[in-house]
């Protein structure tokens, strides 16, 4: 980085300290910076600030001035401050030179109280049914600063309960706090202007035109948003309490842009998806399509043993049938499609794989292809194309030798096939092709046309359901965690494919995820130096992203 | 679509929008005006055709159409009356009008009190209650900026003032507006005209060929001499402060404009008048139109700006034709337009109609709603006007008397100007009196040339029969109440309410403001908690609903006044309301913070005997019970989009009645 355009620092004081601050700091960041925390509702640092809360009012002060515009200095050497007499909000200033700060004077905390016993007289105090309870900012503040008692006697302003915004969001318009958020971000960032105010005064109230609902992909995030429990989740509400949720911070692996979110369960069951910061993936932001599609993963019709031709059997059956089959076919007659949705360390096995097996030119893995959204849904669908790209699982050209495999199968010449998490249906193969080979060797998750026909069945974890690492589009390397179990035997796939190797060439000494990592580390120099503690819940830019960006195109 | 659309309306429709060349969506407001004029409401469909006209959201329209009062989703009566509801016309006996033309219409008014009461999604305004037979409506509206000839009313476009209560019948038929009669009284010899010269002069017309004769346009044509520099530097020498209520000093607010910047600059004049008590600018726009032009496009001149816009309240339709054919005749004789008098300066002024909301009052308010859009007023900083004005450009917004007074700035030179009044309170001012007096009206006067007594007692006949002085609100129903008998001390000086001179600073150290210059005048006979509650529910309804103690508060304190009237006042509620005032004060967006919490404020610390004696009960009324956690986990689905206007919410009871 060039220290050329070296930011101007300011010197700021906040609650009698002296502190620096980069010029363009907003107030409420800077003490934020410096551990005073300024409770706030309209304020969110992803969109422009229309200071109409009113909680985050602080003393504000600028140096003053001798008449010669120097400024005058106090006992203590330092610029004295002339205190502004009336409280200023502190989410829509940046900090300026010689500016003082007082986030906790008696001012202030009467400000916090007042506007907080505000935003309770009207609200319906239902947090005993609120799905927000837990993450109430209401709630939270009210604890704070608030004053317990509440001082109102009349009738509170009724509004619209339960409307449905959109297909996916719920609002309750007495609980909401006017505070904008929601309104800014489908302006601002989705980009779809479709909410606004109706009414005027204490009767405002959030409202989509009938003919122009809250159809979003992006609708979603206005939940995360909302401070208070107005906006929610249809499919989540009143499903569980937030705070019985365990939390796992992963990514998403709907399509190449691998964005942060954090999978919330219960007992083994996923609750609810919501996005996690990383400014330089998907800010906090997620697509609707992205966060309500993992009801498949606790899908009643899951693998759960494994099986060959039909029968359940051991584990230990299961992988030594399928070496068999394997090593009984030639090199030749051998094909392999893997899936771009695997992971690296899955990856990196199965590339080993179809290194002991010889397999020449006979694999690949089957792209997925979609409009891209121009945000945060790629034109790949596949969430690995770029490590199965740099492991050697397909040409640069993804998917371009399943005709040759697919001819292959028709023609006879190819008789055994192994599927990693892909229907080879799906690859231009019919079942009348698949039901030609002499060996089917499929592992994955959930039944499908190739699954049927399977010689060896191998039922493998669902990406939510175990660890590893993959790179997104933009070439930056990220890890996947584990929310929860996968049902039945089934197994982590890094744990098949190594027993399957193993089953062809003998020990290879792997035991844990990271002995894997390793050795692909050793091998693969893009990731050289690198481990899966080192890549960190952020992830690590692992190659040039313009470069990856053009290649994409 | 279920509506034909004539061709002449979609030519007006179309010549409406080229008046905004920045932006269309600013032409909602015009569009919705044009609109209702044709169908007699904003139906469903209408929305989502306007919308799509001005290449908006449907959403951006619904959002305007339930901000604006004056917007209507469902049909009124062929007739529609409006009744002003605010405190001078309260004190003249509005509600007992209202009451009584709804009877001569045959309209049931309990009907719409209960309807409203019961509605789940109330509307924020007074209900537009409608005859059976569909002929007549009646609704109550807030100030229309009479109130020295209070009561007044609106029936359509025609506007009549001075009602005989016994004669309310006679309003369903009214067939003559009484907004540009001139009511040709003698200025009264403490008075000095100078803004007003012409106003209610016999024989005075609104046309150019009648503002000629009188040597109208001399100015313009000297400012066009004079460089644009020289121009701020003759009002910054006048002293002239901002006739709007902030008396901020004009020339300075100029002087704020760099001119020659990347961007244009915008001139807005504020014809708003909403604050309860003011009734000035509404003279000089339907009686001397061309007066303001002149003064609007010399400051145009002055500021390098070639568009400007007269931001007029919707309450004055007549006020918006004259200033409109004036224009007209102003750009025929090409005193506007293109190279204005052969000086090469071009300049172009369009009327803007607001739609019934106070707030437009407040500058950046009105410039949002210019823009098209809910008048949330902006946050300040960073949205100062002379820098983030109109269209985020720099922007300068003064009163119609303001920009009248620059004519006369330029005629006889600042310095000369500056002689009239005081010094830092310079120039004449147009004092509004309504209330208790005998002799309510405007009287133009030098700038604290008299003192509040002489103004009540000379100026305006004194109070009426028998009756004494209780209290008096010196600068629109915002500023504090001065309450008789008090005494203030002011530069070493003890003065009581009628020594106080008419100044800004004077009325300011006594702890009120001069603000717009309406003074309202109470007797004995009222009671301060009644005159607070009008007041209260004034504030509750203007509130724009943007920022949290406002919203909540405003209301807030209008519920409290309102249930004390009603007898249900607790021994807490003096003290709750003044707490409540002190939580608003200083902590919103917008100045309208003050202008809601300051009556409360002063009426309850300074006639508090007479809250706590309505104030009484040890616990509140009981309340309706809440909704169940049941009912509200049961599916049940609460419309969206409020059932159209036409109900009101709670109880629209007269305070008068009780
Ligand atoms: C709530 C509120 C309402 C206002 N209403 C008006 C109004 O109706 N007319 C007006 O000229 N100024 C009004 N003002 C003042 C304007 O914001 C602004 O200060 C004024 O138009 C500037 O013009 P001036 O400098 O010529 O006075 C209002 C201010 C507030 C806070
Ligand atoms: S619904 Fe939530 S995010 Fe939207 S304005 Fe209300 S409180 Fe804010
Ligand atoms: S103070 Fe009142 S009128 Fe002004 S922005 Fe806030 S809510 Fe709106
Ligand atoms: S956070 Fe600053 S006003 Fe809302
Ligand atoms: S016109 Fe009625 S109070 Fe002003």
């Amino acid at each position: 980085m060039s220290t050329a355009t070296e930011v101007q620092m300011l010197n700021v004081q906040i609650d009698g300290v002296w502190l620096q601050f980069p010029k363009g700091t907003r107030v409420i960041e800077a003490c934020k910076q410096a551990a005073k925390f300024i409770p706030h509702y309209c304020y969110h640092e992803k969109l422009t600030s229309p200071g109409n809360c009113r909680m985050c009012l602080v003393e504000m002060g600028m140096p003053k001035m001798t008449p010669d515009r120097k400024p005058v200095i106090g006992a203590d050497g330092k610029p004295e401050i002339g205190w502004i007499p009336r409280p200023q909000i502190s989410c829509a200033q940046d900090v300026a030179e010689g500016m003082g700060i007082r986030t906790s004077s008696p001012m202030v905390e009467e400000c916090r109280k007042g506007v907080m016993e505000f935003l309770l007289i009207n609200h319906p105090l239902d947090c005993p049914i609120c799905d927000q309870a837990g993450e109430c900012k209401l709630q939270e503040y009210s604890v704070e600063v608030g004053q317990g008692e509440s001082r109102f006697l009349d009738h509170k302003v009724k509004k619209p309960k339960n409307v449905e915004l959109g297909p996916r969001v719920t609002l309750d318009a007495e609980r909401c706090i006017l505070c904008t958020r929601c309104i800014r971000f489908m302006k601002e960032v989705a980009k779809d202007d479709c909410i606004g105010i109706v009414e005027r005064g204490s009767y405002n109230s959030i409202a989509c035109h009938p003919d122009k609902p809250l159809v979003s992909n992006y609708s979603l995030n206005t939940v995360d948003i909302c401070p208070v429990g107005a906006l929610t989740s249809t499919d989540f509400r009143f499903k569980m309490r937030v705070w019985f949720l365990k939390e796992a911070k992963t990514i998403d692996v709907n399509c190449g842009t691998g964005a942060n979110i954090t999978i919330g369960s219960r007992e083994n069951v996923i609750y609810r998806i919501t996005p996690r910061d990383n400014d330089d993936v998907n800010g906090c932001w997620l697509p609707d399509s992205h966060r309500l599609n993992f009801k498949y993963v606790g899908d009643e019709r899951r693998l759960k043993a494994p099986m060959v031709k039909g029968e359940p059997v051991e584990w230990r059956t299961a992988i030594a049938i399928a070496a068999e089959m394997l090593k009984a076919h030639s090199t030749a007659s051998t094909a392999l499609i893997a899936s771009a949705r695997a992971t690296n360390e899955e990856l990196w096995l199965t590339r080993r794989l179809i290194d002991e097996l010889e397999i020449d030119k006979q694999h690949d893995v089957i792209p997925r292809i979609g409009e891209p959204d121009g945000m945060l849904v790629a034109a790949d669908r596949n969430p690995n194309t770029t490590g199965a790209k740099l492991l050697d699982l397909c040409t640069n050209r993804p998917g371009y030798r399943l005709k040759k495999i697919a001819d292959g199968v028709r023609n006879g010449s190819i008789k055994a096939l192994v599927c990693l998490g892909e229907d080879a249906t799906k690859a231009g193969l019919t079942e009348d092709d698949l039901k030609k080979l002499d060996a089917l060797i499929v592992m994955d998750i959930l039944p499908n046309k190739t699954t049927a026909h399977a010689t060896v069945l191998l039922p493998a974890s669902a990406w939510c359901e175990k660890r590893g690492s993959m790179i997104n589009v933009k070439g930056r390397l990220q890890r996947l965690n584990k929310a929860v179990n996968a049902p039945g035997q089934a197994r982590d796939d890094w744990e098949i494919l190594r027993d399957l190797i193993q089953a062809v060439s003998g020990s290879n000494g792997l035991y844990l995820i990271e002995d894997v990592f390793k050795q692909m580390a050793a091998k693969v120099k893009e990731f050289a130096n690198l481990s899966l503690s080192k890549i960190g819940d952020l992830g690590v830019q692992l190659l040039d992203e313009k470069k990856e960006e053009e290649a994409a195109k | 679509m279920f509506f034909h659309i004539p061709a002449e309306l979609l030519a007006q429709i179309d010549e409406a929008i080229t008046h905004y060349p920045v932006s269309r969506r600013s032409a909602s407001l015009p569009l919705l005006h044009l609109w209702q004029e044709h169908f007699g409401f904003i139906s469903d469909e209408s929305i989502k055709w306007i919308a799509a006209k001005l290449e908006l959201e449907p959403i951006h329209i619904l959002e305007l159409v339930t901000f604006y009062p004056m917007f209507r989703r469902v049909p009124a009566g062929k007739r529609h009356i409006r009744v002003c509801r605010t405190l001078s016309c309260q004190l003249a006996g509005s509600y007992a009008l209202r009451d009584a033309v709804a009877q001569a219409a045959g309209i049931d008014l309990t009907k719409w009190q209960e309807d409203s009461a019961h509605h789940a999604n109330p509307e924020h305004g007074n209900p537009v209650a409608v005859s059976a037979d569909g002929k007549y409506s009646v609704e109550f509206v807030e100030c229309l900026a009479s109130c020295g000839s209070a009561p007044v009313a609106m029936v359509d476009d025609l506007f009549k003032e001075n009602i005989d209560i016994n004669e309310a019948a006679s309003l369903l038929k009214l067939e003559k507006s009484d907004a540009t009669l001139p009511k040709v009284l003698p200025p009264h010899a403490r008075e000095r005209r100078l803004v007003f010269k012409n106003i209610d002069v016999a024989g005075y017309t609104n046309d150019l060929a009648c503002y000629l004769k009188h040597g109208g346009y001399a100015e313009l044509k000297k400012a066009l001499t004079m460089t644009p520099d020289a121009i701020v530097n003759e009002v910054k020498t006048s002293g002239l402060r901002g006739r709007g209520g902030a008396g901020f000093p004009c020339g300075v607010k100029w002087s704020f404009i760099k001119r020659g910047g990347p961007k244009p600059t915008y001139l807005i004049c504020n014809a708003d008048e909403s604050e309860p008590g003011t009734f000035k600018d509404r003279y000089i726009v339907h009686q001397d139109p061309h007066q303001l032009i002149e003064g609007m496009v010399i400051s145009c001149f002055a500021v390098d700006a070639k568009l400007a816009y007269i931001y007029i309240r919707g309450e004055f339709p007549e006020g918006a034709r004259i200033v409109e054919k004036a224009l007209a005749e102003a750009r025929a004789k090409g005193f506007l337009g293109k190279n204005i008098l052969g000086s090469g300066f071009d300049c172009e002024i369009y009327v803007h109609r607001g739609a019934g909301a106070y707030i437009c009052g407040e500058e950046t308010g009105l410039i949002e709603s210019l823009e098209g859009k809910r008048a949330y007023p902006r946050i300040k900083p960073p949205y100062f006007p002379a820098v983030l004005g109109l269209y985020m450009c720099p922007t300068i917004v003064n009163n119609v008397e303001t920009l009248c007074d620059v004519k006369h700035i330029i005629a006889m030179g600042g310095a000369e100007f500056a002689k009239i009044g005081k010094p830092n309170n310079t120039g004449t001012r147009i004092l509004c009196v309504s209330g208790d007096v005998v002799k309510p009206g405007y009287y133009e006067v030098e700038v604290g040339s008299l003192t509040m007594g002489e103004l009540i007692y000379d100026v305006c006949g004194g109070l009426k029969e028998g009756r004494t002085l209780k209290a008096v609100i010196p600068g629109g129903s915002s500023a504090k109440v001065l309450k008789a008998g008090e005494t203030y001390k002011v530069k070493d000086k003890t003065l009581t309410l009628e020594d106080i001179p008419m100044d800004f600073d004077t009325i300011a150290a006594c702890g009120s403001m001069a603000g717009s210059g309406g003074v309202i005048v109470m007797d004995d006979s009222r009671g301060m908690v009644e005159c607070l509650n009008n007041i209260n529910e004034f504030y509750a309804h203007e509130s724009c609903g943007q920022c949290t103690p406002c919203r909540e508060g405003a209301l807030w304190m209008k519920k409290i006044t309102e249930r004390i009237l009603d007898g249900g006042g607790t021994e807490r509620d003096p003290d709750m309301l003044v707490k409540i005032g002190d939580n608003i004060a200083g902590k919103t967006i917008c100045a309208f913070g003050e202008a809601c919490s300051w009556p409360t404020q002063s009426f309850v610390a300074k006639f508090r005997d007479e809250f706590t004696a309505k104030s009484t009960k040890e616990s509140p009324p009981p309340m309706p019970p809440e909704y169940t956690s049941e009912e509200l986990i049961a599916n049940e689905k609460i419309e969206s989009i409020p059932a159209p206007r036409g109900n009101g919410h709670e109880v629209m009871a007269p305070a008068a009645t009780r």
